[in-house]
């Protein structure tokens, strides 16, 4: 595994570009903000939204259903003649139990994918990682071609290059 | 009537992504020259702590004795317990409001203020959170509420406000904490790399989770983010429309109103701004964000606070306009007597705190006076107070019949109840101040590295 520093987003973007372009999948990049759109950072889109928007329509029914259910068949109570079905009543607890299931299935689905939780990772291992949260730019790379990508990371301007052991 | 527009910079002119990590780790990580916890932090945790005890006394007591220690009866069955819950839980609003319903506008000052905001949303929250299953009597069967199959095959009333207010708290707490903790998740992993003791490295790194700024962890942290707030700024509506309901779902005098939910989310707005100015204000020179925290963000907050109030006076007025207006008798006669009679000193304490002092914001110069805007805040939260106790007490002192009139004077079980809530508050507070980053890093880096 190679690990880069650069001095600029930019610069390690460029770099992780390049050695993509023979080696998809090879490279992910650190560091401690959003990535900028305007510096070629916006990389594909999420699929969280539409498991949040999943888990609020589940949410949203069961709720719905559960209401449904217990006021219709497991315990109809007569209160001032409203029909034992009254769905408008319904809406607030379905409203909160959508909001809650989305947000509960936003953050799920966020450590499923984002690989969390990960306390330990050989990563960790290189010197130039303890900048990536602190406002560095770390590339890291894990090659087929280890000559290339190290040639890549010289010809940007990479300022730290180390080999860590998976 | 505002002087000249000098706008302020939302950041202070030389500000870098590396100087703000340095400045915010600094206050919670506090390595440097300075390693101790400031006095001042002792003092209000020695304060807090002591208000607190209190509250844990009248609680225990309340457990021990019952609802028997408190000042609540025939005709007013709601008192200081419901009161204490509506005014915490719409100071929670402010956080939200600025956290989620000001990022999906995109407006820059929002981001140096929305930790500290949300974090005043999550103490209030908790406060607020207590009343409720205090107030039950039996607070051991509080689980009665949540829906589930059961040997006495009973369900809760689907059809009543105060059920649909379970829910409405239940999923705000849970989804305050989890969009406090999501957007925290980046600066606890700063906080880690950053920190020299190895307890300090395990503490922050345990609560990082492994988030190590990744393209694919940034790549779904944003979506989730988005989705998250605009997710938080109906859900704020909600709820607070619900606590409305909660009323007006009553046949009650003075409650049974329509103009209820929209009525409580002005007043949820205008006590969260309060709240977040009052920590602000004192927090900036406290803990030195000044160049992060400007005379911009106090400018924002002060005409925010101003257009609350206005918003306010609208329901004030609608409040009065639709009593006399409207056919019912006994409407008029609990106005009457909410206006001039026992609680008259109430209603008026509420027109001036609320409507009449925050008016001066309207001058740029008082919006700037930073004492004096404090002052301003802090008689909104007595007088948000004030406008539930006259809410809750005279509607219920005066109801449609004249025989079952009544009053309502709280004990000291109750008061010590509200100064142990308050104690709750700062401690859990000042414990997220001293322990926590108080400035959202990695979104203020994002800002200073410019639009995207």
């Amino acid at each position: 595994m190679i690990v880069a520093a650069f001095a600029t987003e930019a610069a390690m973007r460029e770099a992780a570009a390049e050695i993509r372009r023979g080696d998809p999948g090879g490279v992910e990049t650190y560091m401690a903000m959003e990535p900028g759109e305007a510096q070629g950072g916006a990389e594909g889109g999420s699929v969280l939204p539409a498991v949040m928007l999943c888990g609020g329509v589940a949410g949203g029914l069961g709720g719905f259903l559960m209401q449904a259910y217990a006021t219709t068949i497991s315990y109809p109570q007569n209160i001032g003649g409203r029909p034992d079905l009254s769905w408008p009543a319904y809406i607030p607890t379905t409203f909160e139990l959508a909001v809650l299931g989305a947000v509960v299935a936003g953050m799920a689905g966020f450590l499923v994918l984002a690989g969390m939780p990960r306390l330990y990772d050989p990563v960790d291992l290189a010197e130039g990682m303890r900048a990536a949260m602190l406002g560095g730019y770390v590339l890291v790379a894990r090659p087929a071609d280890a000559a290339r990508a190290r040639q890549v990371l010289s010809r940007h301007a990479a300022i730290g290059i180390e080999d860590v052991a998976e | 009537m505002s002087g000249p527009a000098v706008i302020a910079p939302v950041v202070a002119p030389g500000e870098t992504a590396q100087s703000l990590t340095e400045r915010i780790c600094a206050v919670t990580l506090r390595e440097g020259a300075r390693p101790w916890t400031p006095l001042w932090w002792w003092a209000a945790f020695a304060v807090s702590l002591g208000l607190l005890g209190i509250g844990v006394i009248a609680v225990g007591w309340l457990f021990y004795a019952g609802l028997g220690i408190w000042g609540i009866d025939w005709p007013v069955v709601w008192g200081l317990d419901i009161l204490n819950y509506v005014w915490w839980i719409a100071i929670a609003s402010g956080g939200t409001f600025i956290s989620a319903l000001f990022f999906l506008l995109g407006v820059e000052w929002r981001t140096a203020l929305n930790r500290l905001a949300e974090s005043l949303t999550l103490c209030a929250a908790l406060c607020a959170a207590i009343f409720p299953i205090l107030h039950l009597g039996r607070p051991w069967f509080f689980y009665w509420l949540f829906p589930y199959p059961n040997t006495m095959g009973l369900w809760a009333q689907f059809r009543s406000p105060l059920v649909w207010d379970f829910f409405a708290i239940l999923t705000y707490v849970l989804a305050s904490i989890l969009f406090w903790y999501f957007g925290l998740l980046p600066d606890l992993a700063t906080l880690r790399d950053r920190a020299q003791g190895q307890g300090r490295r395990v503490f922050y790194g345990v609560l990082a989770l492994g988030f190590r700024g990744s393209g694919r962890q940034w790549r779904h942290y944003r979506s989730v983010y988005a989705v998250m707030a605009a997710l938080m700024a109906p859900l704020v509506v909600s709820v607070h429309s619900i606590v409305g309901m909660d009323f007006a779902g009553s046949a009650a005098t003075g409650w049974h109103s329509t103009q209820f939910p929209p009525f409580f989310v002005f007043g949820a707005a205008l006590s969260g701004f309060a709240v977040v100015l009052l920590a602000i204000l004192p927090l900036r020179s406290l803990l030195g964000l000044h160049a992060y925290v400007t005379e911009r963000h106090i400018d924002v907050l002060g005409r925010l606070f101003l257009t609350s109030s206005l918003c306010v006076g609208y329901a004030y007025v609608m409040d009065a306009f639709s009593t006399f207006y409207g056919p019912d008798e006994a409407d008029r006669t609990m106005f009457l007597m909410r206006v001039f009679g026992l609680y008259a000193p109430v209603y008026w304490g509420t027109i001036l705190l609320n409507i009449v002092f925050p008016q001066l914001l309207w001058w740029r110069s008082v919006r700037l006076t930073q004492p004096l805007v404090w002052l301003i805040g802090l008689g909104v939260l007595v007088g948000m107070w004030l406008e539930r106790f006259q809410i809750i007490v005279t509607s219920l002192a005066r109801t449609q019949l004249p025989s079952a009139w009544g009053h309502y004077t709280p004990t000291i079980w109750e008061w010590s109840l509200l100064f142990g809530t308050i104690g709750l508050f700062l401690t859990t507070f000042l414990l997220i101040v001293r322990l926590m980053p108080v400035v959202a890093m990695a979104e203020m880096r994002a800002m200073l590295r410019g639009p995207a």
